[in-house]
């Protein structure tokens, strides 16, 4: 494990409950789960389809707020660090606002968190995205792939401390899909910002991440965690290497041991 | 033929065949001598010396209706946006949005009469209309905003008006312009209702004088106008309502 002096994301002993009609204990998402990242790493949690993944994110972004244990970002609680927006986030949904254009989705950020908008910086995501042609474009216009690049963007714009990714690309078909994790990984490369990355692709996380957790279902548990040894800057030559298409089936034969049951 | 062009057609088909029936009927007294041909009405409606009449009229009951229309949609949008903002007004809001629905307006006419003045009752009628239908339309509109944004915005951290001024509210925008197109009709009728209450002028003066005096042809003129001017701002709000959706919705 990848030890850093400071943890960026410390979950400890955390439990997450839901109510459900008609059943009086409810659903238990996650039972006391820990997991750390520390500062600049890039931790990729993995799991079948409601393994309580996403519920993991929505208790870092503040989302959702635990029925036991304790979450802290940088030692404080998440809700504290959205309240400074500290937090990038990117959804599945882009959840880019319609009405907007592209640069004024991107710039979006910097009027929620009412500073003036750094036209210099939103400029250079726009560029390092790849959407320079179409900043004034807006949402309906541009395809699958440029939208979810466009919601990336806006989660870096403000330079958080913390990038929670939920399952970005997982719309998007497979070749997309493959192109927008090089893309990530080179605009991640550059600037190192902790993340935290949900998905159900084996080869995105261990293409993208620096550590993969793995995680079973019903109630979510971690059930193991790799790391990924992969010098960075990657090249995409690395997923046709033999250790990569080991660590592949490896990951896999682990997820589908955990999903047999289900 | 392309679909727009044939419903274009259809629709001016639909709009001849009426008006020929209204004329035949009227022609031959089919329904009696309280329906006149539609040619005897537009040629009372174009006939000079009545024209200074039926403008009047028409200002009058378009200037009442307007206003009416603008402060019953600033009251709809305002006590909506407050509801909305202030959680614990929203049942009370909501309620008295209900009551004051479901007062007919012919019996809040008198009160107005009372409260106000004859000349200002017409608009004060309208704007009761208008404002329930605002109100209604603005609160569903501002709950209409997805998820996914709601949980963006609470990521970044915005607070509950940031999150009104840059999310709610442009994604109410188009159930507002809906709610607008609506409420034109129904701002019209309560001007008309208003004005039977003692107004000096106006297309509801009209009727009813006309309809006192037995002048058939002068009633089916100010139906005509009033539908005629209904019609035209109500198409008019529809393209907007259109707008709104393409960019807002």
């Amino acid at each position: 494990m990848l030890m850093s002096v400071s943890e960026a994301i410390v979950v400890s002993k955390v439990s997450k409950r839901f109510a459900l009609a008609g059943s009086g204990e409810g659903v238990l998402a996650l039972s006391e789960l820990s997991l750390s990242i520390g500062a600049g790493e890039f931790v990729a949690i993995l799991g079948p389809s409601g393994c309580g993944k996403s519920t993991l994110l929505r208790l870092v972004a503040a989302l959702e707020q635990p029925t036991g244990g304790t979450v802290t970002v940088r030692g404080e609680p998440p809700g504290k660090v959205s309240a400074n927006h500290a937090l990038g986030v990117a959804f599945q949904d882009h959840a880019l606002l319609p009405w907007l254009s592209i640069h004024d989705n991107i710039a979006l950020p910097f009027k929620i968190a009412g500073r003036r908008a750094d036209e210099a910086a939103i400029a250079r995501l726009i560029e390092l995205v790849g959407l320079s042609r179409f900043t004034r474009a807006r949402p309906k216009q541009l395809s699958g792939g440029m939208r979810q690049r466009a919601s990336i963007a806006r989660a870096l714009v403000l330079e958080p401390e913390v990038l929670l990714l939920d399952e970005p690309f997982g719309a998007l078909d497979a070749v997309t899909r493959r192109q927008m994790n090089v893309e990530l990984q080179r605009i991640w490369s550059a600037r190192q910002i902790t993340t935290m990355l949900i998905t159900h692709s084996v080869d995105e996380a261990l293409f993208l991440a620096d550590r993969v957790v793995v995680m079973s279902g019903r109630p979510g548990r971690i059930l193991r965690e790799v790391d990924v040894p992969f010098e960075r800057p990657r090249d995409p030559a690395v997923t046709r290497s033999e250790r990569f298409h080991r660590m592949v089936d490896d990951l896999t034969a682990a997820l589908e041991t955990e999903e047999a049951p289900l | 033929m392309s679909a727009a062009a044939r419903s274009v057609l259809l629709g001016g088909l639909g709009i001849g065949l009426f008006l020929a029936l209204w004329e035949t009927i009227g022609l031959f007294k089919l329904a009696g001598i309280s329906w006149p041909p539609l040619s005897a009405v537009l040629e009372m409606l174009t006939d000079g010396s009545r024209l200074p009449l039926f403008q009047r009229a028409l200002a009058a009951t378009l200037e009442e209706t307007a206003l009416g229309y603008l402060w019953g949609t600033g009251a709809g949008i305002a006590l909506a946006a407050l509801a909305h903002l202030v959680p614990l007004l929203r049942r009370g809001s909501d309620r008295l949005a209900a009551v004051l629905n479901s007062v007919p307006s012919i019996a809040l006419g008198p009160i107005f009469l009372v409260l106000l003045n004859r000349e200002s009752t017409p608009a004060a009628v309208s704007s009761i209309h208008v404002f329930f239908i605002v109100f209604v339309s603005v609160s569903s509109g501002l709950q209409r905003a997805t998820a996914a944004h709601r949980d963006l915005f609470a990521v970044l951290g915005a607070d509950r008006f940031k999150r009104f001024r840059r999310l709610e509210l442009p994604a109410a925008l188009p159930a507002l312009v809906s709610g607008l197109r609506l409420a034109w009709p129904a701002a019209l009728i309560g001007a008309i209702i208003g004005e039977w209450f003692g107004a000096p002028r106006g297309i509801g003066i009209l009727i009813i004088n006309a309809m006192q005096n037995f002048q058939i042809v002068l009633l089916w003129c100010a139906v005509l106008l009033a539908v005629a001017s209904s019609l035209l701002i109500y198409g008019l709000l529809t393209l907007l309502e259109r707008t709104a959706y393409a960019r807002f919705g």
